[in-house]
């Protein structure tokens, strides 16, 4: 009934030198990160997580460094192992997998993209892109036939020979991504993939994995530090603090409701305009403003707002697939780009 | 009267001092004093209480030479079955050893000349040092030390490939294990400190002297300590990042090996080979005190027969060579590091 790609139940992951013995504190008696530091010595990495990863969805976890987002994602490939939980992919539960199996799942099944690009500094980019083919006893020309291709569509034909170094950040990670594609698994995970690249790059790089995500429909699962890549990434967003999980949403609800003081703060720091579609403030009724033209459901308040021209009182109906879904008046666009806490003061 | 003699009659240990007091041969001290009538317990300094003082008030108690004694018995009880089984092991070595020697002796000069350029060439591609070796090895035709300097070169390179052969896979082993290593660094620290002569003591007990492979394995023991070291290191300072991206996208161990730590610790290999060729150079100059030819032996009698002129030219000879080894194993070294940028 349900298409979930990957769900995680209940997990637990605590560093320290005997971490079942403090497992039942944490667990039912909900003893918290410092105190655990503090009386027993043990580091509360995760708690109590339970996300749920649709397939062919980019699932953004989002956290501040020591929240746990990186802990997490290595928990799904068990690059690291739990202290208590489930990861179920495909129904099948990856906790209880023998080590041969679990390394079937990491050539087949996940394969992985890192901050710091983690490429083989002593092998041409084409073997580099080729590795995971390789790994799986494939033979070289036809590896490397399959490496060409994705080298091609993250827009790198023509570097094949070159070696790591002689690239450039944004090279060099797009080599990341070519390697992890040409893995031909269904599950992408991306370690704060594009953290390390400049701003702009990172931009260009965003638009080459939505662009890549359109056709592939992959599972994502995307970690970041940064709110608006976040925003724009995810279909589902999952908000980390101190190992344990605070909201997860779609990025419209999140922004629209954020569920602690914590949230607010983040999500106040954005460009709402940007950010927020026409389908998540449409309200139904009859328009009382000036019509001006009707807008997608998936499109941005920023192209409202252009639509409009500064007239105040204009207002705009908004389509979802040929469909009315409702209309935005001027004065609920402009409450809605102020954040949710003055919205209650006023 | 001894001056701890009170000691043994406090504490009622007389009797046993004096049962079987057998009356030992007398040690030097014991003579120097009688000669030069000092009892040893005039004025009141007191002696520290060494074995020999309490030897003097209580029989019962060993001389310090005894220890000495005892330990060179304690080794010449196990000589015969640690020779059962390290005599058939090393014996390989002194064949790989006097083949070498011969191959390189045998051969006439207008052959090995020729092909330690071309070797020096294939691996380096370096077109100066090849002409330096090139003069070197003329250099050493002209003043007569060719056939030495040959002998020293072919112990060095049978040591060295065996130091490496065993060297490698040791450090390997290490680099997987903590606690292999913390059994290890207490040896290899010991094996580098142990001054270079101490090495022969038992190996001359052991082997015959005419033996080469009793230099073989000083040499061996002697040189193998940094390929180890730098096998070790170089694997575990390979960058974690890396390997971690190696195990996400399901490398088994030996796939991470083979293709990812050792390509990449290769240039601190090499590195240790280097170490390892210069190590065996300094060895193989004090092995030829048990016998080893080469330039050793020219070094030797200079410094016995007090023939200064030879003494000098062979150790410049000495020097000569070790620049070459030096030169070309960082040459080659450059050539295979993975990473080198300036290729």
């Amino acid at each position: 009934m349900t298409s979930s790609k990957i769900q995680i139940k209940n997990l637990y992951k605590i560093f320290g030198t005997n971490p079942e013995s403090v497992l039942p504190l944490v667990r039912e008696q909900g003893l918290g990160k410092p105190e655990l530091l503090a009386g027993h010595a043990h580091v509360l990495g995760l708690q109590n997580i339970n996300i749920d990863m649709q397939a062919g969805e980019i699932t953004v976890i989002m956290g501040l460094s020591g929240s746990g987002k990186s802990t997490l994602i290595r928990h799904l490939n068990r690059l690291i192992e739990p202290t208590a939980g489930e990861i179920m992919l495909d129904g099948q539960d990856v906790m209880t997998m023998n080590s041969d199996q679990v390394r079937r799942l990491r050539q087949k099944s996940m394969s992985m993209v890192f901050q710091n690009f983690a490429l083989l500094p002593h092998r041409s980019v084409l073997q580099n892109a080729a590795t995971a083919p390789i790994i799986r006893g494939i033979d070289t020309a036809e590896a490397e036939k399959t490496a060409r291709t994705w080298l091609d569509r993250v827009g790198l034909a023509g570097v094949e020979n070159h070696h790591p170094w002689q690239l450039s950040g944004g090279m060099q990670q797009r080599v990341g991504i070519a390697r992890a594609l040409s893995a031909d698994s269904d599950v992408l995970l991306m370690d704060e993939a594009f953290s390390a690249l400049d701003p702009l790059i990172r931009t260009d790089m965003q638009d080459l994995l939505l662009t890549l995500q359109t056709e592939l429909q992959k599972t994502i699962v995307f970690i970041t530090h940064d709110l608006d890549e976040a925003l724009k990434l995810a279909d589902h967003l999952v908000i980390l603090k101190d190992g344990a999980v605070v909201q997860q949403d779609s990025p419209q609800k999140v922004v629209m409701n954020p569920a602690d003081p914590y949230i607010e703060e983040f999500v106040g720091d954005i460009n709402r305009a940007r950010v927020l579609r026409a389908g998540t403030i449409a309200t139904s009724g009859t328009p009382e403003g000036h019509m001006v033209g009707e807008v997608d459901a998936n499109d941005t308040l920023e192209t409202v707002i252009a639509l409009a021209a500064g007239r105040t009182t204009a207002c705009v109906t908004v389509v979802d697939n040929g469909k009315t879904v409702g209309k935005i008046e001027m004065r609920d666009l402009l409450s809605a780009l102020v954040p949710y806490k003055s919205n209650n003061q006023s | 009267m001894a001056t701890y003699d009170f000691l043994f009659d406090k504490t009622g240990l007389r009797d046993w001092c004096d049962a079987d007091a057998v009356a030992s041969p007398m040690s030097m001290s014991q003579l120097l004093s009688q000669v030069g009538n000092d009892d040893g317990t005039s004025g009141n300094t007191l002696p520290f209480p060494s074995l020999d003082t309490l030897h003097e008030a209580c029989a019962a108690i060993p001389q310090t030479r005894d220890v000495t004694a005892g330990v060179e018995d304690g080794f010449l009880a196990i000589k015969d079955s640690l020779k059962f089984v390290l005599d058939p092991l090393t014996q390989p070595l002194s064949w790989m050893l006097d083949g070498a020697l011969y191959a390189f002796t045998a051969a006439p000069w207008w052959v090995v000349i020729p092909l330690l350029i071309w070797v020096t060439w294939l691996s380096t591609k370096k077109r100066g040092i090849t002409v330096f070796v090139a003069a070197v090895f003329l250099f050493f035709g002209v003043i007569d030390h060719l056939e030495v300097a040959l002998q020293t070169l072919s112990i060095i390179m049978v040591c060295t490939s065996l130091s490496v052969l065993l060297g490698v896979p040791i450090g390997i082993l290490m680099s997987r294990s903590d606690r292999l290593q913390r059994v290890m660094l207490p040896i290899l620290d010991m094996l580098q400190t142990l001054p270079s002569f101490v090495y022969l003591i038992p190996l001359i007990f052991l082997f015959s002297v005419t033996e080469p492979k009793l230099y073989g394995i000083a040499i061996i023991l002697y040189a193998i300590v940094p390929i180890i070291r730098l096998t070790d290191l170089g694997i575990r300072l390979v960058d974690k990042d890396v390997i971690e991206a190696a195990t996400a996208f399901g490398m088994t161990d030996r796939q991470k090996l083979l293709g990812v730590q050792i390509p990449l610790a290769l240039p601190n290999i090499m590195a240790g080979v280097n170490q390892t060729i210069m190590m065996s150079l300094a060895m193989v100059v004090i092995a030829s005190l048990v016998s080893a030819p080469g330039l050793g032996v020219l070094v030797l009698r200079g410094i016995r027969n007090l023939e200064l002129g030879v003494g000098l030219v062979a150790g410049f000879g000495i020097v000569l060579l070790a620049v070459v080894l030096d030169r070309c194993s960082k040459a080659a070294l450059q050539r295979v590091d993975p990473t080198n940028k300036s290729r």
